[in-house]
C-alpha cells in the first residue's frame, strides 16, 4: 500500500473492487488507476503490438496504456482507460491483450520479434502466397495484435439523448473554465459548464498550489456552490464535449451511470448535442514525455501525473515509502513534480534535467545537463541509467516522471476545419485564427497556463463572447494565484540505439519514425499510416507533436512545416449506443400504424414493412401452409366476389385554390384542369429530367378542390416537390396544398360485387353505373351520417371504389364492410394479393416506375400531353430519351411450370447473354391464379412489335434461364369491361 | 350521427393517459384540427374571435386555439369538437380561404406538469428547440424521434404535441420512455 496523506478521496468509506480476479479496496474519488497504484499493482496491461508491460502514464483520459476491461458479461466495456474509469464498490476489471496471465504474457515473444513487426510491416511482409492474406494473415496478425475485445452481447442498458441551448458553453472546468462560467453566469447568460470529470476542477484538484492562500479545491466549492444555486447555468460533470460541428453545436456524452455498478432505472449515458451561441474552450493541456531507452515501463509516467496521483489520489506509484522516485524533466514544470513529492515525504531521488543551466526549486539532487538513457525493470521499472558529460551511471528508481512540456488541448478548437499554429516561444501548438465561429479557446489550452492567467484568461474570453452577444459582464474577482510563466524549450527525444517508445499504444518508437522517413513516408499523413502513429482510442494525444517534432528533426524541416494531422472527433472513444440515441430494435426508427392496423392483428394478418408503414401482407386462414394459398384466395375472391384492402398508405395531397387547376396541369404530364368536378383521372409526373417518378389519381372535389393521390412511397416527395413548385416556381398561382394522408381512412373495395357491398352502407346514394360510372367522385354520408369519401377506381381491373372515413372510423367500417358483406364472400386482402391482381391487369407500380423509366415505355407516351408545359414535358421529349424503344409488354413461360423472376435480364435466343445484347429486364411476377401460371411484367426493346415471340429470361445469380412469351401486359380484361360494369 | 364506434390513434375506445412522477400524458382525441389558408387577396378572418397569430405564434380562446403553420397558413383547434365536421364549421366562417380538415391527420398528446420544470425538462430530451421556441404562447413545428410532430406550449403547465395519427403508438412511446426516465431520475 503506498496510500499517504491528502488528498481528495473519502477515506471513511471503503469501496471493494477487483481487478483480474483478485480483490482490492479503495476510496470514492479514487479512479480505478489511483485504487490500483494505492494497492501497489503498477501492471495494468500489455502493448498492441509487442506485448510490453504497461502501467498508466497519465492521470487523465488522454493515457494510451491503462486500458482495461470494466465490467463483465453483457456490459463488458474493452478500452476503458483506468485513468478515467471512476471507482465503486464492486467495480470488476481485466487487463487486456495477453495470453496466459498479465505477469507472463505468452505473447511477449512479439517483443523479440520486434524487427519484425517495424513500421509499415504488414505492408512489407505476409504478402506471399496473395490468396493467404485475407484468411490466414489478416486474421492471424488482428488475433496477435489489439485491444480488447468485445462482449457479442446486446448492450443491456438504455441510453437517452437531448438538446441544450446557451448563450455560452464553457468546455472544461479547471480554472479557466471555473472563471468563465462565473463571469457568464453572474451577467446572467444562460451557461453550460460541461467537464469530462467527476468532479470541477480540472487541474486545480491536482496541483498543490493554493488560492488565495487556501486550498484550490475550497475555491472550487465555493464557485461551483455559486453556480448550481444560479437558475441560468447547467453543470454537466462527467460529461465529455467531444466534438465541435457547424453553427456552434456540439456533441457532448454524460455518463450518467457509468460509475454505478449497474445503471439501475437510469439511463446509462446520455448523448447532448449543445447549441451554443459561443463558446469558452478550457481543455487545458496535456502534458508531453520525452522518448528515451526503454521508457514505457510501468512505473514512468508523465511527471504532472506523478504529482496528480501525490497530491488529487494521495498515492504514490512505487511498493512502498522507501522506494526512490525521479523526475526527469526538459522545463521548470517538471521541478514542481520533485517539490511536490519532497512535501508528501516521498524518498525522491533526484531531478534529471537536459539543460546545463537548469535552476534548483528546493533541496533536492539535481543532475543538470544529464538525461536518462536507459531503464531495467521486467514488470516494472527498478532501475534508471542517468547520463552526464559522456558517463553512465544506472541508479536504483521505481519510479519516473517525465515531462517534456505541455501541448494545449487544441482539438475542439482543431475539428471545423480549424488548424493549429505554432508557438515557437511555448514549442507547442496553439488554436490558430479561423477556428470554429464563436469559440474562445482560454487558459491552458491557449497556452496561457499558469493558474493565474488560466483564471484571467477565462473571465476575460466570457466577457468578451458575452459581449458579442450584447451582454455586458463584469470580471469577478479572481484568487490570488501562482503565476510561473511556462518556459519550453526544444528537447524531443534522447538519442539512441534503443528503442525508444513515442506512441505507447501503437509501439511506434523513434526508430519507426526514422524507417518511415527512410522509406519516403515523411509527410505527416504518410506517417501516421505507416507506422500507426495516433491511431486507436488514444488517438496520439501524448504522442503526435513528439512525433512531427522527431520527423522535423529527420527532414531538418521547422515543426510548423512538417505540418499536423486533420483533428475529427470524437475527442475520446464515443460508444455507439449512445450514439445510435438509445432507440433500438422495432423503436429504432417510428412506425405507421394503418387505421386497421389492429383489426389486421386481430386476423392474424402477416405485416410487412412499407417504408415506415407497416401494411397487412395477407390473412392466412386455418389450414393454408403457405403464404401462396392465401394470397390466391384472397385474389380469386377479388375476381370472383368482393375484397377489401386498406390503401389509406397512399399519399393524399388536398389542393385548392382558384388555380388548383392550372397549378396540376403543370405538376402533372397530363391535363387536370379540364377534369370535370366529380370525376377522377390517372395522372403521371414527371422528373425535371423526363423520367416518371410518380403515379396516381386526381380526383376533382369541386371547382376549387382538387385531391391528388401518391404512391405510398412518394407521399412525402411528392408533396414536398408540390411545395416547392408552389412557393418558388409558380408564386402567382393561388393555390393551397396540405398532406390529409392520415386524415382518411381509405378502403379499397374491388370485385363484381363491391357495388352491392357498398350499396349497404351509403346513406341514400345513388351508385348505378349511370350515376356513379367508373371514375366519378363524391362526398357523401355512410353508415348513418358519417361524411364520407368515394372514388370508383380500380387497381386490380375489376369493379371497385375506394372509400374514405375519417381515420378514427376506419377500424369500424372495416368491421362493418366484413359483416354485411358476410353473404357476398367479401374476403380482406393485403399487398401481396394486390400486387397480383395489379400485375394480371399491367398496372405499372414501384418496380416499374423505378426512376429510370418514361410515360412511353410504360405505354402511356401519350399522357404526356403536348397541348401545355409540365415539370420534365420537354426533357422527356429529349434525343436520347424520346427513342427508348423499350416497352412494357406481358411475359408468361412457354412451359407453363417454369417461373418468371423478376430482376432477370432478356436476351434473343441465341445471343450471347451479356451487356452488349441485353433487351430488357423483368420487372415484376407473380403466381397468376387467373392464368394458372407464373406471369411477369418487363421491359422489352421494341416489345410492342414482338407480340407472340419467344425470348429468354436470365438470372445469371442464380443460374437459371427461362423461355418465355411476349404477350400484352394484360392478362385480365384488356377491353376494361370489367371496371366499367 | 354515424352508428359507427371510432377507435382514438392510440387503438382504443377511450383516450390513454398515464402519469409519470410530476409529468402526465394525456391521448387528446377530441381535439378537432383544420387548416386555414388565405387564397390571393383575401382578408385576414378572425375565426371564433381569434386573432391569427405571426410565426412561432399561438394564440387562444376558451374553447379555440390557433397557431401559425406556414406564410398566410394557420391550424385551428377546438377542444371537444373532433366529431363534428370542424372543417366545415370554420370554412363558415372564415370566407376567401382554403379550409382542410385535419382533425384526423394527427394524434394529439397533453403533457402536463404543476409547474414549468418538469415540462421543460423532458421537451430537453425531445425536440431541439431554444426554450424560447417553446415558451408559453409559443407553437411550432419540429421534430421528434424522426416525426414531424406539432409542439404547442398553452401554458407554463401544458403542452400539446401531434404528431402524424399513424405514428401514434411511436409518438407514445417516445414520450412515455422520455417521461419515465425524468420520473426517475
Amino acid at each position: 500500500m503506498t496510500r499517504i496523506p491528502g488528498g481528495l478521496i473519502d477515506r471513511s468509506q471503503t469501496l471493494t473492487f477487483s481487478f483480474n480476479g483478485k480483490r482490492y479496496t479503495g476510496h470514492p474519488g479514487d479512479t480505478l488507476a489511483s485504487a490500483l497504484l494505492a494497492n501497489g499493482v503498477h501492471l495494468m496491461g500489455r502493448s498492441f503490438k509487442y506485448h510490453r508491460p504497461r502501467g498508466p502514464v497519465s492521470a487523465g483520459s488522454e493515457d494510451p496504456n491503462a486500458l482495461v476491461t470494466l465490467r463483465s458479461g453483457a456490459r463488458a466495456e474493452p478500452n476503458t482507460r483506468a485513468t478515467v474509469a471512476e471507482l465503486y464498490d464492486g467495480l470488476t476489471a481485466r487487463s487486456q491483450n495477453h495470453v496466459g496471465p498479465l505477469g507472463f504474457d505468452a505473447m511477449a515473444v512479439n517483443d523479440l520479434l520486434s524487427p519484425v513487426f517495424a513500421a509499415g510491416f504488414y505492408y512489407k511482409t505476409f504478402m506471399w502466397p496473395r490468396a493467404f492474406w485475407e484468411k490466414l494473415y489478416e486474421p492471424m496478425i488482428r488475433r496477435a495484435a489489439g485491444l480488447g475485445a468485445l462482449s457479442g452481447e446486446a448492450d443491456p442498458d438504455s441510453y437517452d439523448r437531448g438538446y441544450l441551448h446557451c448563450d455560452l458553453l464553457v468546455i472544461g472546468a479547471g480554472a479557466a473554465g471555473l472563471s468563465a462560467a462565473l463571469t457568464a453566469a453572474r451577467a446572467g447568460a444562460q451557461v453550460v459548464l460541461a467537464d469530462e470529470d467527476f468532479r470541477l476542477g480540472g487541474r486545480l484538484l491536482a496541483e498543490s498550489d493554493p488560492l488565495d492562500g487556501g486550498p484550490a479545491s475550497d475555491w472550487v466549492a465555493e464557485v461551483e456552490a455559486e453556480l448550481r444555486a444560479l437558475p441560468n447555468v447547467r453543470i454537466l460533470t462527467r460529461t465529455t464535449v467531444f466534438g465541435t460541428y457547424d453553427h456552434g453545436i456540439f456533441g457532448a456524452v454524460e455518463r450518467v451511470a457509468d460509475h454505478l455498478p449497474v445503471p439501475g432505472t437510469s439511463v446509462r449515458q446520455t448523448l447532448w448535442r449543445i447549441t451554443a451561441k459561443r463558446s469558452v474552450l478550457a481543455a487545458g493541456a496535456t502534458e508531453r514525455h520525452i522518448p528515451f531507452a526503454s521508457n514505457d515501463r510501468p512505473g514512468i509516467m508523465m511527471a504532472g501525473a506523478l504529482r496528480a496521483y501525490a497530491n488529487r489520489w494521495a498515492t504514490l506509484p512505487v511498493a512502498g515509502p522507501q522506494d526512490r522516485i525521479a523526475v526527469f524533466t526538459n522545463n521548470d514544470d517538471g521541478h514542481r513534480t520533485a517539490l511536490d513529492l519532497l512535501a508528501k515525504g516521498a524518498n525522491l531521488l533526484g531531478v534529471i534535467d537536459p539543460r546545463a543551466d537548469a535552476p534548483r526549486f528546493g533541496d533536492y539532487q539535481l543532475f543538470a545537463g544529464a538525461q536518462v538513457t536507459g531503464t531495467h525493470g521486467r514488470l516494472g521499472l527498478s532501475s534508471i541509467e542517468i547520463t552526464r558529460d559522456g558517463r553512465a551511471d544506472w541508479l536504483e528508481c521505481h519510479a519516473l516522471g517525465v515531462s517534456g512540456g505541455w501541448n494545449p488541448n487544441v482539438h475542439l478548437a482543431s475539428h471545423h476545419r480549424g488548424r493549429p499554429v505554432w508557438n515557437e516561444e511555448l514549442q507547442a501548438f496553439v488554436p490558430g485564427e479561423g477556428g470554429p465561429q464563436g469559440l474562445i479557446p482560454a487558459g491552458a489550452c491557449a497556452g496561457r497556463g499558469s493558474t493565474s492567467a488560466a483564471l484571467g484568461d477565462g473571465a476575460r474570453a466570457a466577457q468578451a463572447a458575452l459581449s458579442e452577444l450584447g451582454i455586458s459582464a463584469a470580471l469577478p474577482r479572481l484568487p490570488e494565484a501562482e503565476d510561473r510563466p511556462l518556459r519550453q524549450t526544444a528537447f524531443w527525444h534522447v538519442p539512441g540505439k534503443a528503442r525508444a517508445w513515442v506512441d505507447f499504444q501503437n509501439d511506434v518508437t523513434v526508430k519507426d519514425i526514422a524507417l518511415a522517413h527512410k522509406e519516403n513516408m515523411r509527410p505527416v499523413e504518410h506517417l501516421k499510416r505507416w507506422t500507426t502513429l495516433g491511431m486507436a482510442t488514444d488517438q496520439g494525444k501524448t504522442a503526435n507533436v513528439t512525433a512531427l517534432a522527431v520527423m522535423a528533426e529527420l527532414t531538418g524541416k521547422a515543426i510548423p512545416e512538417t505540418g499536423t494531422t486533420i483533428f475529427r472527433p470524437p475527442y475520446t472513444g464515443v460508444s455507439l449506443s449512445v450514439l445510435g440515441g438509445g432507440d433500438t430494435g422495432k423503436d429504432f426508427r417510428p412506425t405507421r400504424l394503418t387505421p386497421t392496423h389492429h383489426w389486421a392483428e386481430a386476423q392474424g394478418a402477416a405485416f410487412v414493412e412499407v417504408g415506415p408503414w407497416l401494411r397487412a401482407q395477407y390473412f392466412p386462414r386455418p389450414g393454408e401452409t403457405h403464404w401462396r394459398e392465401s394470397v390466391d384466395r384472397e385474389a380469386k375472391a377479388v375476381r370472383s366476389a368482393v375484397g377489401l384492402c386498406d390503401v389509406t398508405t397512399l399519399g393524399k395531397i388536398d389542393v385548392q385554390g382558384r388555380d388548383a387547376g392550372e397549378f396540376l396541369n403543370r405538376v402533372y404530364s397530363n391535363m387536370m384542369g379540364t377534369l370535370k368536378v366529380g370525376r377522377v383521372r390517372y395522372g403521371l409526373m414527371l422528373r425535371e429530367d423526363g423520367h416518371l417518378y410518380d403515379d396516381g389519381t386526381c380526383a376533382r372535389m369541386a371547382e376549387d378542390h382538387y385531391v391528388v393521390t401518391t404512391t405510398t412511397g412518394n407521399a412525402g416527395l411528392v408533396y414536398r416537390n408540390m411545395e416547392f413548385a408552389r412557393q418558388c416556381l409558380w408564386p402567382e398561382l393561388d393555390v393551397q396544398i396540405i398532406s390529409t394522408t392520415d386524415a382518411w381512412a381509405q378502403i379499397a373495395v374491388a370485385g363484381p360485387r363491391s357495388r352491392e357491398l357498398l350499396s349497404r352502407i351509403v346513406d341514400g346514394f345513388d351508385l348505378s353505373n349511370e350515376a356513379f360510372p367508373f371514375m366519378a367522385c363524391a362526398s357523401l354520408s355512410v353508415c348513418g351520417g358519417l361524411r364520407a369519401r368515394l372514388f370508383r377506381i380500380s387497381f386490380s381491373g375489376e369493379l371497385a371504389y375506394e372509400v374514405a372515413v375519417p381515420a378514427r372510423y376506419g377500424h369500424a367500417l372495416m368491421q362493418r364492410l366484413m359483416a354485411q358483406g358476410a353473404d357476398l364472400g367479401v374476403t380482406p386482402y393485403g399487398t401481396e394479393a394486390l400486387g397480383v391482381l395489379r400485375i394480371e391487369k399491367g398496372h405499372a407500380a414501384g418496380a416499374e416506375l423505378n426512376g429510370q423509366t418514361t410515360a412511353a415505355m410504360i405505354g402511356l407516351g401519350m399522357m404526356v400531353s403536348g397541348k401545355k408545359d409540365s415539370i420534365g414535358a420537354v426533357m422527356s421529349r429529349r434525343e436520347g430519351l424520346a427513342e427508348d424503344s423499350r416497352r412494357l409488354v406481358g411475359l408468361q413461360p412457354v412451359d407453363p411450370e417454369a417461373k418468371v423472376v423478376p430482376g432477370s435480364h432478356l436476351f434473343a435466343d441465341g445471343t450471347a447473354q451479356d451487356m452488349a445484347h441485353d433487351q430488357g429486364w423483368i420487372t415484376s411476377a407473380c403466381f397468376s391464379p387467373h392464368v394458372g401460371s407464373s406471369i411477369g411484367l418487363g421491359f422489352l426493346e421494341d416489345g410492342a412489335a414482338r407480340m407472340g415471340e419467344v425470348i429468354l429470361a436470365a438470372n445469371p445469380l442464380e443460374g437459371s434461364c427461362a423461355a418465355l412469351r411476349v404477350v400484352p401486359p394484360h392478362f385480365v380484361d384488356p377491353e376494361g369491361e370489367r371496371l366499367r360494369g | 350521427m354515424a352508428d359507427l364506434r371510432p377507435l382514438t390513434a392510440l387503438g382504443a375506445d377511450t383516450a390513454r393517459s398515464a402519469r409519470f412522477g410530476a409529468l402526465t400524458l394525456t391521448e387528446r382525441p377530441d381535439i378537432a384540427l383544420a387548416s386555414l389558408a388565405l387564397r390571393a387577396g383575401a382578408a385576414e378572418p378572425a375565426p371564433f374571435g381569434l386573432t391569427l397569430p405571426g410565426p412561432g405564434g399561438l394564440s387562444g380562446s376558451q374553447d379555440h386555439a390557433a397557431f401559425w403553420t406556414g406564410a398566410g397558413q394557420w391550424m385551428v383547434l377546438a377542444e371537444g369538437r373532433a366529431e363534428t365536421d370542424f372543417a366545415a364549421e370554420l370554412r363558415a366562417v372564415a370566407p376567401g380561404c382554403s379550409v382542410t380538415e385535419q382533425t384526423d391527420g394527427w394524434a394529439g398528446v397533453d403533457i402536463t406538469a404543476p409547474g414549468a420544470d418538469p415540462l421543460e425538462r423532458l421537451t430537453e430530451r425531445l425536440v431541439n428547440l431554444p426554450p424560447e421556441a417553446l415558451a408559453p404562447g409559443r407553437a411550432t413545428r419540429t421534430v421528434l424521434h424522426h416525426m414531424p410532430v406539432l409542439a404547442l406550449r398553452h401554458s407554463d403547465t401544458r403542452l400539446t404535441l401531434f404528431a402524424m395519427r399513424s405514428a401514434a403508438a411511436s409518438l407514445w412511446h417516445a414520450l412515455e420512455t422520455s417521461a419515465q426516465r425524468q420520473a426517475v431520475s
